[in-house]
């Protein structure tokens, strides 16, 4: 058994795992974040796409011992004090959802994208997401989604919700 | 997840290599996982032990120093390596197959090294660095070797690694300015996907060197015989390197391809491949 | 007669109005299958079969039950039931023989997965290999091995399904209209051609998942990942000899379903285990691999067809035998053999149409519902054909069709008068061929090796569904003037509950943001609904509301008026309150009365108000065993698809550079929506054309039951452009004129591209996907011939 500790979504915790957990198994089952889903548990369909200290990774394919130490944000940190960030927003104003299992991952990726790129072309845009299959929506309304994100960032004269650190326990919530 | 293993983080490459060598064949090396722990999860491999390479830091430098040629070290996520400004500048052709490996997602995880290890025949890293010379440094309990890669992958995901080793870093050797590399990868579809067939290819104009490598059509990456470039026409090139390619490969047919497929399609690729390669374009 | 409000002052349908679940969704608060937890639950592993065809001899589980924290190990032995919608034929785990590669063969439920996987690992199982029987044209030939041998013994939907004992024939339905072997004898022109479809798979995001409690008293709660709460609480009832009322099933959100959660799935399964575990709930949940290799398909499809035309070009005779492979169970596979036939002349006039319709066992994972019902599988023959045809006729394509297409007073091949409450096929065809320019032949493009051309495909579908269908709401008015829908239909993605909104709101003349459709699906409380299959959930559900409203409304006026001290007819309703018409001074908000009202002394009157609506398929009747003549569809949805491809002529790889698709929607309901259905539809359809198909090996072992070689679209494999054209001919008797849309748009994607390839290559292609290795064997081999 391994002590871990790591932050999740600016929350800090410890807890103990087997080796053989993986951070997916971490979150769901263990922390209660039920927002990442499992949908084949290979790395191949990104709905288990979380952020490791910033990057997109699929939670399935990493052990937990290896969040010792890290920060992690899942779809659950997305909203701030109960409200939507500007890209969950758009989501839902461009039509990106349909049956919703693959949006947390699709988010978490977009989220990574517009924080390395706030500006990204059409094409930049495909690349992030092309490993978070959707069966439902086509892809189309998601792109949308995820361009007026990015001109909603741009306009914004605030953005802090678009790029800051997740607050830690002694920052205090960030506000919305 | 299924397995029974225990988990260790070595810090150094000394402990690792015992760490290995103790644990007999039930001990592997972890980087990426993304191979790894697929076959745990299929039950296709079940260590005891996983030996997580990632926080040993001489595994995570990419050198590229003037005149002295590129030093990667294994444990580089495919997605560094896609994007170093210097290496893009360098050698094209691998930053160009790292993009082509499996996801975003995936890439920040996969290592180089674990592509080079897991010895797919299907692999996209092999082939560019086959087609610039590339040596494997090896370390293990009885020292350090180098290992050219022509030869290190021996048949289908094995390699010539004795119990104990690791692959710590890949040398790439100075290339000229002139030296041009290039990488074509033919899929199923658009999404990521395995190679149906992959090429890369190397032109060097001092030395009058076309180098062509194949993966996806033999048990392991195919290097051919270096191709003299002399006053031959593009036509030419191309058509005299196809010949060799064809002769060459021994496809079989599989899930994802059948072998006349591949066949069919290889002396296509290795003409394009020719043709991006004189066009005098960097890359894609 | 459509219903709804006048057209001219809707203020919610209509409109594009965001889906109320997307908040859940996007912040990750939605709760699936896959994310409960009902305390004490024990969790699953499934041992899945080797072999395709094979006797069980032995189980040995002693070692798995010694296992710490396991509690039951199952096996089919002691599971004596036939389960099935239409056909009962499948059992919760194999019993004496497996019958595909990946069926169900054991269980085990213990505290946590990796222990029920251990336990997986420890328990022996001994089969004898029997004959395996792969194709189901030789499942077809006397002598063949056969799958079940007891189908005599099957109960089904007598009637209406017509199993041949002895053979592996689970349905034959025939269409006879007129005299097929005369008209084709003759007619000037013939042709006869044979296509292939191979099964796929739905591929929800969620996988199947189900958590059961077998309740003290002989009762059941279920939450599962279901399309159809009510069918599974019947199902189970009958199963298990239950009472209805005893068997509780909740629907929480669900990932998808594309007809692969209709019906039955883990739910039986779950049952027993948590029977056998002494009442502790069960999870059993699907990995990807399961999903693929032991959950039902999309059945694969082998068709004939054969079409007589005049000189001029009128279809005179069309036949198609279709050969279904049903896989090892064929429960659904039946009424897609069915419904199938009585669409298998596609949408033309044709006077002598004769079709049989086989649904045939085979050694292999069976099939179910999926988007289309058969119908993308048989257009996917019908369009290449009649283009073939069209080309024998030296006539274009469009002309072809627009000549022969359906049109007022033509009658269908069941014998349906077609009338201009079907909507308008030809208006579809036209749009189609309008948006991709028809008239301008391809241009070359730049690259060396590539080639263009364009193709065009109908496409219709009607609900396939028992003459019986029906389907219910009830509206509870809330003491702020809101409401509460509840329906038993499940969102699984579609966006049918904002419509339903929209239609309350509207209905009830309250505002949109005040209309809530309860989201969990509870048959404890939700009032009944078929299944959300077919297209026409909004449909009967969006009927079902508008009564609903009125029953509503009706109560307010009653109550209104007492108050008022006037008659019921002379209250007006507008802006969530009722008043003396003529009089808004007079105005009692909704919300004094919903909860009744009470006079300023005191006195109450009324009481809660709760509207009741319900709709039931009207008119619909069995098909004719013989002739197939009769009336299977409560309405048609007409469309069509055209295409312009791009190929790579050394390496195959194809690309769409456009698609538009055209629908006869009747009356687009929310149009964000509706283009979501559209385009999730067509790429969907994308992926049966291009990339998706099983394959099984000599022995029948399933191959590719992975997204590593299963390969379905991602964001980059999109067209480079779509288009979307939707005509506003009204449906009769649907909601403001609507129908369904739902499984339509990705009915003829493969045949418009199929068509496409013709005109690019001079090539016909006849088998599904086509593939980049496919389309480039057949230009080599094609290039062959000619040398």
């Amino acid at each position: 058994m391994h002590t871990i500790s790591f932050h999740v979504n600016g929350e800090p915790q410890t807890v103990r795992v087997a080796a053989t957990m993986t951070l997916l198994e971490l979150l769901r089952d263990r922390l209660h974040l039920t927002g990442t889903k499992e949908g084949c548990g290979i790395g191949e369909c990104g709905a288990c796409t979380v952020l490791l200290n910033g990057a997109p990774v699929t939670a399935c394919l990493i052990l937990a011992v290896e969040a010792d130490e890290s920060t992690i944000e899942t779809i659950e940190g997305e909203t701030r004090n109960g409200q939507l960030s500007a890209l969950q927003q758009a989501f839902i104003d461009a039509g990106a959802v349909q049956c919703g299992f693959c949006t947390p991952g699709m988010i978490m990726s977009a989220r990574g994208l517009l924080r390395r790129n706030p500006e990204p072309t059409d094409e930049e845009i495909i690349e992030a997401i092309a490993g978070n299959l959707c069966r439902c929506t086509g892809y189309e309304a998601i792109i949308d989604a995820i361009r007026l994100a990015a001109a909603a960032n741009r306009a914004r004269e605030d953005d802090s919700l678009l790029d800051a650190a997740p607050p830690r326990d002694d920052e205090g919530a960030a506000d919305g | 997840m299924l397995g029974d293993f225990e988990y260790v983080r070595p810090r150094t490459i000394e402990d690792a290599c015992k760490l290995l060598l103790d644990g007999g064949g039930e001990a592997l090396a972890y980087a990426g996982g993304t191979d790894l722990l697929v076959d745990i999860r299929n039950g296709l491999r079940a260590p005891k032990i996983l030996v997580d390479l990632k926080k040993i830091g001489e595994l995570d430098r990419l050198e590229t120093r003037n005149g002295d040629g590129t030093v990667i070290g294994t444990a580089v996520p495919l997605n560094r390596i896609a994007e170093d400004a210097k290496l893009r500048t360098r050698l094209p052709a691998l930053s160009e197959a790292a993009l082509t490996i499996a996801t975003y997602q995936l890439r920040n995880r996969a290592t180089i090294g674990g592509n080079l290890c897991n010895a797919s025949p299907a692999s996209d890293s092999i082939p560019p660095l086959l087609v610039v010379g590339a040596t494997l440094h090896v370390e293990g309990v009885d020292g350090p070797r180098n290992v050219p890669l022509d030869g290190f992958c021996t048949g289908v995901k094995k390699t010539c690694l004795k119990m104990g080793e690791i692959v710590t870093g890949i040398r790439i050797p100075p290339l000229e300015e002139e030296s041009r590399t290039a990488f074509l990868k033919q899929q199923r579809i658009r999404g990521h996907d395995l190679a149906v067939v992959n090429l890369a290819g190397a032109l060097s104009p001092s030395e009058g060197s076309l180098r062509i490598a194949i993966g996806s059509c033999n048990p392991t990456p195919l290097l051919l015989d270096p191709i003299e470039t002399g006053s031959h026409s593009l036509d030419a090139l191309a058509d005299e390197a196809a010949r060799m390619a064809e002769a060459a490969i021994a496809p079989i047919s599989d899930v994802r391809a059948s072998a006349e497929y591949r066949r069919a399609i290889v002396p296509v690729l290795v003409r394009r491949l020719v043709a991006k390669l004189m066009d005098g374009k960097e890359g894609a | 007669m459509t219903k709804g409000q006048p057209m001219a002052d809707l203020k919610f349908v209509g409109k594009g109005i965001s889906r109320e679940d997307g908040v859940d969704k996007v912040s990750g608060s939605a709760r699936y299958t896959h994310d409960l937890v009902v305390p004490g639950m024990l969790h699953t592993a499934v041992i899945r079969s080797p072999h395709a065809s094979a006797r069980i001899v032995s189980i040995e589980t002693d070692a798995a039950e010694a296992l710490p924290g396991v509690r039951v190990v199952l096996t089919g032995e002691g599971l004596c039931y036939r389960l099935g919608l239409y056909m009962q034929d499948k059992c919760i785990l194999a019993r004496e023989v497996v019958r595909y590669q990946g069926e169900a063969v054991v269980a085990v439920a213990a505290d946590t997965l990796d222990i029920a996987r251990a336990a997986c690992q420890l328990i022996e199982i001994e089969y004898a290999l029997n004959e395996a029987i792969l194709d189901p044209r030789d499942a077809m030939q006397d002598g063949a091995h056969l799958v079940h041998p007891d189908l005599d013994s099957y109960d089904h939907m007598v009637g209406v399904f017509f199993p041949k004992a002895g053979t592996n024939v689970a349905h034959h339905q025939k269409i006879r209209k007129g005299d097929f072997d005369d008209a084709f004898e003759s007619a000037d022109v013939k042709l006869s051609a044979s296509f292939y479809n191979p099964p796929v798979q739905h591929v929800p995001m969620e996988t199947h998942a189900t958590i059961a409690q077998a309740l003290p008293g002989d009762r059941i709660e279920l939450w599962t990942s279901s399309q159809s709460p009510y069918t599974v609480r019947h199902l189970m009832s009958v199963a298990f000899g239950m009472p209805h009322a005893s068997i509780r099933v909740h629907v929480p959100y669900v990932g998808g379903g594309f007809g692969g959660k209709a019906g039955l799935g883990l739910e039986p399964l779950a049952y027993v285990l948590s029977r056998s575990a002494g009442g502790q709930p069960v999870k059993v949940v699907a990995t990807r691999e399961e999903e693929f290799n032991t959950l039902p398909s999309r059945q694969g499809l082998h068709s004939t067809i054969e079409i007589g035309c005049s000189k001029a070009g009128e279809i005179e005779a069309l036949k198609s035998t279709y050969v279904w492979d049903a896989g090892a169970y064929a429960d659904y596979g039946v009424n897609i053999g069915r419904a199938a036939a009585y669409s298998g002349g596609g949408p033309y006039s044709i006077d002598n149409c004769w079709i049989d319709s086989y649904v045939v066992y085979t050694n292999k994972i069976f099939g179910t519902a999926y988007r289309g019902f058969g119908h993308l599988e048989i257009l996917w023959g019908i369009e290449r054909a009649i283009d073939m045809m069209a080309r024998k006729l030296k006539m274009d394509p469009v002309e072809f069709r627009r000549l022969n297409l359906l049109k007022e007073g033509d009658t269908t091949i069941t014998g349906e008068t077609f009338t201009s409450g079907h909507g308008s096929p030809v208006g579809c065809l036209d749009a189609a061929a309008d948006a991709l320019d028809w008239e301008t032949p391809s241009a070359a493009p730049s690259e060396p090796g590539k080639v263009r051309g364009k193709g065009i495909a109908m496409l219709h579908k009607a609900p396939a569904m028992p003459t019986y269908t029906s389907c219910a709401a009830v509206i509870k008015l809330d003491e702020d003037g809101g409401c509460d829908i509840l329906v038993s239909g499940v969102d699984y993605g579609q966006g049918t509950y904002t419509v339903l909104r929209q239609i309350a709101a509207e209905e009830l003349k309250i505002p949109i943001e005040r209309a809530h459709v309860t989201w969990e699906c509870d048959t404890a409380f939700s009032p009944y609904d078929w299944q959300t299959v077919a297209s026409r959930f909004a449909y009967m559900g969006g009927n079902a509301v508008i009564e609903a409203a009125a029953d509503c409304l009706r109560q307010i006026r009653e109550v209104a008026a007492h108050a008022l001290d006037v008659e019921p007819d002379d209250i007006d309703c507008e802006d969530a309150s009722a008043f003396v018409r003529g009089k808004p001074e007079t105005k009692i908000p909704y919300g004094k009365l919903a909860l009744g009202y009470t006079f300023p002394n005191g006195n109450s009157i009324g009481g809660p108000v709760i509207g009741h609506g319900r709709f039931i398929a009207t008119g619909l009747t069995h098909l004719d065993p013989e002739t197939g003549q009769g009336l299977p569809a409560q309405y048609w949805t007409y469309g069509a698809h055209a295409v312009e491809v791009e190929v790579d002529t050394e390496t195959g790889e194809i690309e769409i550079v456009k698609i538009a698709t055209a629908l006869d929607a009747g009356k687009v309901l929310n149009p964000k929506l509706v283009a979501g259905q559209v385009v999730g539809g067509v790429i969907q359809g994308l992926g049966s054309a291009l990339w998706e198909g099983f394959r099984f090996d000599e022995t029948g072992r399933f191959l590719n039951p992975s997204f590593v070689d299963y390969k379905i679209p991602t964001a980059k494999d999109l067209p480079r452009e779509t288009e979307r054209i939707f005509l506003e001919n009204p449906q009769p008797g649907g909601p403001y004129g609507a129908r369904g849309v739902a499984e339509h748009p990705m009915i003829s994607v493969p045949s418009a591209i199929g068509n496409a390839l013709f005109d690019a290559l001079g090539i016909e292609f006849t088998t599904l996907p086509l593939s980049y290795e496919n389309i480039l064997l057949r230009i080599l081999e094609t290039h062959a011939e000619k040398e």
